[in-house]
């Protein structure tokens, strides 16, 4: 039991932090200039990506004996492509106004790297719960760089937090303005940028595994 | 044990057993989604119906600011302020809809009509453009402006949903000094840059969506001259407040 927990806890971390998809495999990167404006819509698309990539594991890998090689890739691409269009019509049919907002965003999950590439990397030569817990690791890890570069753009860009102005009014009667860059992708550009340096700059914050 | 592990990899592979598990797979997952799609359906229209009357109130300049809207309290604005009516091609607002009758609707506060809503439906970019026109009751004068669905760019021709786009469209006049219709249309660049004369029919464009900027104006051009016999009824009465139903009934 001990060593199924630390098991997870490997793939957890290495998942989270080790090999973070954005950070460290450079995954994903289009869907987090996208949706990185405002912190709501970067938590949802957050959600919908990890359930999305845990689900999908699961259902891969424990259908991995059963997949025929040769088509394999279309049929990981079915299993995760159904599952984009249900999370899809969940997040129509419960929280519109932020369905309208991600726009095509959800919709392209589907080409998302990272849910593709945990599928042939792991979940084709791993148990279901590994499969579960890896699907897990990498949407965390992925909504973690999210939220830190929603919140800065967020912050920085319409000084709000979740849609609260949380900047007080004398900074602004100060001269204090907007960074309308923060608004825009290039904005995305330069927070993404700055947190891969400053993850793969602190110990341990990057693999030095030989080739 | 290595044989069989052959033959069970070289079965996996054989015709007959991708066909049936391809098959097999598609059956399973078209099953989940239908089944989705059908189960969350009521609830998608039921979005659908209160996003449209959020932006009919929000072209109207109806809906409070800075405040949370429950579904029942937009119903209840929609409800005590807008009247859907139709109008036949010579004006004349009648309540139910005929065989050639344009839709519109009519802002009405104590049943005082206060200026009318036209929806707007033209091609843009990449797809069609759906929004909605509001006037004030002298027939000439933009109340608001909104778009409910679009699929423009997202950050460029995207922007037409944005506040400050729309909100540039009040106070603007189709009628020249002339009363001549000229619509209103949007400018490349600032409005603020244009002759004097023209700044009243030109909203502020968006850098980078030229094209989306020019559909929408052809749009909104074509949608006003169809629309223009019931702005003349509106024109005729002047300023002068009128009530709901007499101005169904007449």
């Amino acid at each position: 039991m001990q060593n199924d927990l630390s098991h997870y806890k490997e793939i957890l971390v290495k998942g989270i932090w080790r090999e973070n998809p954005v950070a460290y495999q450079v995954l994903g990167i289009c869907s987090a200039l996208a949706v990185t404006v405002k912190m709501s819509t970067a938590l949802v698309m957050s959600i919908a990506l990890t359930l999305v990539a845990a689900f999908s594991g699961l259902i891969i890998s424990s259908l991995r004996h059963l997949i025929p090689s040769n088509i394999r890739i279309i049929v990981e691409l079915t299993v995760i492509a159904s599952l984009v269009i249900v999370t899809d019509q969940i997040l129509q049919a419960y929280l519109y106004d932020i369905s309208k907002q991600l726009s095509i965003f959800v919709g392209l999950i589907i080409t998302n790297c990272i849910i593709l590439g945990r599928a042939e990397a792991f979940a084709l030569a791993n148990n279901p719960a590994d499969s579960f817990v890896d699907g897990i690791a990498n949407g965390l890890g992925y909504s973690m760089i999210l939220m830190a570069v929603a919140f800065f753009r967020e912050l920085l860009g319409s000084g709000q937090f979740f849609g609260i102005s949380v900047i007080p009014q004398f900074v602004y009667d100060m001269g204090f303005q907007d960074m309308g860059i923060m608004v825009l992708a290039p904005g995305a550009f330069f927070i993404i940028g700055l947190l891969v340096w400053l993850k793969n700059s602190l110990p341990g914050g990057i693999s030095h595994e030989k080739k | 044990m290595s044989d069989k592990k052959q033959s069970n990899r070289s079965f996996k592979n054989s015709r007959v057993y991708v066909v049936f598990f391809a098959l097999a797979v598609a059956l399973v997952f078209s099953v989940l989604i239908t089944s989705a799609a059908t189960m969350l359906k009521p609830l998608h229209q039921q979005n659908r119906i209160l996003d449209k009357k959020t932006n009919l109130l929000e072209a109207a300049n109806l809906l409070p600011e800075n405040e949370r809207l429950t579904p029942e309290k937009i119903q209840t604005i929609y409800d005590t302020h807008i009247r859907e009516v139709h109008a036949d091609p010579r004006g004349q607002i009648l309540r139910q809809a005929t065989g050639d009758s344009l839709q519109l609707y009519l802002i009405h506060t104590d049943q005082q009509v206060q200026g009318y809503i036209v929806p707007i439906s033209t091609r843009g970019l990449w797809g069609k453009i759906h929004g909605y026109l509001a006037f004030e009751a002298d027939g000439e004068t933009v109340a608001g402006f909104s778009v409910y669905s679009h699929s423009e760019t997202p950050g460029l021709g995207g922007e037409i949903e944005s506040q400050w786009f729309q909100d540039n469209f009040k106070g603007k006049k189709i009628l020249n000094a002339h009363n001549q219709l000229v619509s209103v249309s949007i400018a490349k660049g600032k409005s603020e840059n244009l002759p004097e004369n023209l700044q009243d029919h030109y909203v502020d464009g968006i850098s980078g969506a030229t094209l989306t900027g020019r559909y929408l104006s052809e749009g909104l051009e074509e949608t006003l001259t169809q629309y223009e016999p019931v702005s003349i009824i509106f024109r005729q009465k002047k300023g002068s407040q009128t009530h709901l139903d007499t101005l169904l009934d007449e």
